[in-house]
């Protein structure tokens, strides 16, 4: 009788450990789809053994990193903290974003706050959202003094939207100019990038087929009134964006998604106000925010990772845009017998080198970071 | 046997909820609001088909403001998209309805089509697509609000090329809010980026700042539908149930489970985006001038196309 009981308590324990252990299995299956990125700073995992030169500063979930030597290090607590640029003396211009407008800030490198460049929330006890300003991009000129920013002035009624500005970093908005003319209801002008003669930002306008498309821009002074002023250094239906300048001023890199939803990673010579012949080199990759190591060595951009995992760090070498120039081709060696000589006798051409493709390697794994916001890589 | 059970009892406890949940949402009875040539009871029979399309379907997907300003059943619809979708062909075609363009409503008289399914719910904004654009509907989707934050932050959010900044001032507050008439403000910045739930919604929903406005937004839509369908390849039957918590209640739809279940295979076995084409209807498919800011359909320009992609 006891055994009888003990084999079904024994039974139904068995039966209570599967069940419970069936839904474990099953919930273990789950894909990670929804997983929340992992903090940079934690160390495991950590990035992958590349080591980058410099120090690269990124953006994710709102507070800003760098990664120096293969460590990430957290420089500001998460905060709405975006966009960080790097300023002559080596400090941080970053924007910081709420959920009704966003200031301009410089940092020092571990996220001291120095300074509090702009001032765009509405008046105390002002009701009308629109009494809100945004600023985003800040990116500091070679002269140290002026900052150059996309601002959401002049604005009005339903219209919002971005033009580029320059302030003194010594001054305010109030001292700022205004220096691009923006076409209404498209989103305006982003991203200023400051060029020997002027600067290079990202028009949006309207496309012949009434679609939205974007163009990188060059432009030498002010122009507050004219919306085509300046050069327009992509076509429109190339839809490019996100301009940034090699460390030698002799290159552009930018992404172009030819209106689908892929963005490619394009570079181009560039002379200081037009570009040369654009060169894909990557295309089938989700691309974001191009930027040159300040060693030349190559270009750290944000892409999704394998298996859709969110944006990660990727790093493009050198060789894979600015491959090295082949050696000397091989010249006919004088044999004797010339046009009489036997096959066997003729210069033989020297086979070519094996095209060796450099692919761009995946520096981090599940970290997840914003995409919309700039990186700036410091040396 | 009692292993057998055991596995089978475990294995049940995990899907039921996802199960209770998909019966509510799925296989919803439309009752069309008007004669037609479907019959009063809505049947998700399969359209005809050519040589080249058999198995070819069409699904109308209705998106609603179903926030606190409004009673439940008594929503307009912010999106109408027609989705054809060709199996053999590997093909779809997304083709968005603006939301204002004013034509005869199954329901009787006239108005803007974003009033049908307030008027007559699901039933009557097929008939009123149905019969003014001569296509056949096999199946509907119906998504508010909350179902769309909730849908894309049970896939983990989605990767998309947002086409330009999107800006708006005056942005409604009115989730999750005990002041459903207030306003926000967004800004969803251009450029491949991760977007969670709430901030794709501000990136379909925003009209005001848009050149092209409620065309500009169709846009949009299209290519948040599009990310969606992207990231639910990763997705395996375990996270089903997760899924189905997260949607509940905030997502209706005439297709029956049991083709829900063979539909997801098919949907991850499209895989070239050159295959999905997506249309919109500007000028001179519409043009402005009717009551209350609506739009005029110029019918002989949209027939045709509707024609050419929706057999």
């Amino acid at each position: 009788m006891i055994s009888r009981f003990l084999l079904g308590a024994f039974l139904a324990a068995l039966m209570l450990v599967t069940g419970i252990s069936t839904y474990l299995y099953l919930g273990g299956r789950q894909s990670h789809v929804s997983a929340a990125p992992l903090n940079p700073t934690l160390q495991t995992p950590s990035p992958r053994a590349f080591t980058l030169p410099g120090t690269l500063f990124l953006v994710q979930d709102g507070a800003i990193y760098s990664l120096s030597a293969g460590r990430f290090h957290q420089v500001t607590t998460a905060g709405g903290w975006m966009q960080p640029s790097l300023t002559v003396d080596g400090n941080l211009l970053v924007v910081r974003k709420s959920s009704f407008y966003s200031d301009i800030f410089e940092l020092n490198r571990f996220g001291k706050r120095l300074k509090q460049l702009t001032f765009n929330a509405a008046p105390p006890r002002s009701y009308d959202t629109g009494n809100n300003h945004w600023a985003f991009y800040p990116r500091m000129a070679s002269d140290g003094k002026t900052v150059f920013l996309s601002y959401d002035k002049p604005k009005g009624g339903y219209e919002v939207d971005m033009s580029i500005w320059s302030m003194p970093l010594n001054g305010g908005l109030r001292q700022g100019t205004d220096w691009t003319y923006s076409q209404g209801y498209t989103g305006g002008d982003m991203q200023p990038v400051p060029v020997k003669g002027g600067i290079i930002y990202t028009k949006y306008l309207r496309a012949n087929d009434g679609s939205i498309i974007s163009q990188i821009w060059f432009v030498n002074r002010p122009y507050p009134y004219t919306l085509y002023a300046g050069r327009a250094l992509t076509k429109p239906d190339q839809d490019c964006r996100e301009p940034s300048i090699s460390p030698d001023g002799r290159s552009i890199a930018m992404i172009c998604t030819y209106g689908k939803q892929i963005s490619n990673l394009v570079v181009a010579p560039f002379n200081g106000s037009s570009i040369g012949a654009m060169k894909t080199v990557i295309s089938n990759q989700m691309v974001a925010q191009p930027t040159w190591a300040p060693d030349g060595s190559g270009i750290a951009y944000l892409a999704p990772g394998l298996a859709d995992a969110p944006f990660q760090l990727w790093f493009l070498p050198r060789n894979a845009y600015a491959p090295p120039p082949p050696g000397p081709s091989p010249s006919p060696s004088p044999i004797g017998g010339g046009p009489q000589s036997s096959p066997a006798g003729s210069p033989s051409p020297t086979p070519p080198p094996p095209v060796v493709v450099v692919k761009p390697i995946q520096i981090t794994t599940y970290q997840g970071f914003d995409a919309a916001s700039t990186l700036a890589w410091a040396t | 046997m009692a292993m057998g059970l055991s596995i089978v009892s475990g294995g049940l406890a995990y899907f039921i909820p996802a199960a209770y949940t998909a019966v509510q949402a799925t296989g919803q009875v439309v009752e069309i609001a008007s004669p037609s040539p479907s019959g009063l009871l809505f049947s998700p029979t399969a359209s005809p088909s050519s040589p080249q399309q058999v198995g070819a379907f069409t699904v109308l997907l209705l998106g609603s403001d179903d926030d606190s300003k409004f009673s439940s059943d008594h929503v307009l619809t912010q999106s109408m998209i027609l989705v054809r979708v060709m199996p053999a062909t590997k093909t779809v075609v997304m083709l968005s309805i603006p939301r204002d363009l004013w034509l005869p409503l199954s329901t009787g008289g006239m108005g803007k089509i974003d009033g049908a399914y307030s008027y007559g719910r699901a039933g009557a904004a097929i008939a009123t697509v149905q019969e003014n654009f001569g296509v056949h509907i096999n199946d509907y989707i119906w998504v508010g609000l909350l179902g769309l934050i909730r849908v894309i932050d049970a896939i983990g959010g989605i990767d998309i090329v947002t086409s330009n900044p999107v800006l708006d001032d005056y942005y409604p507050l009115d989730i999750n809010t005990n002041s459903p008439y207030g306003y926000s403000r967004i800004a969803v910045l251009a450029g491949p980026q991760h977007l969670d739930g709430t901030h794709a919604l501000q990136y379909v929903r925003s009209r005001h700042n848009d050149l092209q406005s409620d065309f500009g937004r169709s846009r949009r839509q299209q290519q948040v539908l599009l990310a969606i369908r992207q990231k639910a390849k990763q997705l395996s039957p375990e996270d089903i149930p997760a899924l189905a918590q997260a949607i509940g209640g905030e997502i209706k739809t005439s297709i029956p489970l049991s083709r829900v279940a063979a539909l997801l295979p098919l949907a991850s076995s499209f895989d070239n985006p050159d295959a999905i084409r997506t249309i919109v209807l500007p000028s001179p498919y519409t043009h402005g001038g009717a009551p209350d800011g609506s739009l005029y359909p110029n019918w002989g320009y949209i027939l045709p196309l509707v024609h050419q992609y929706f057999p």
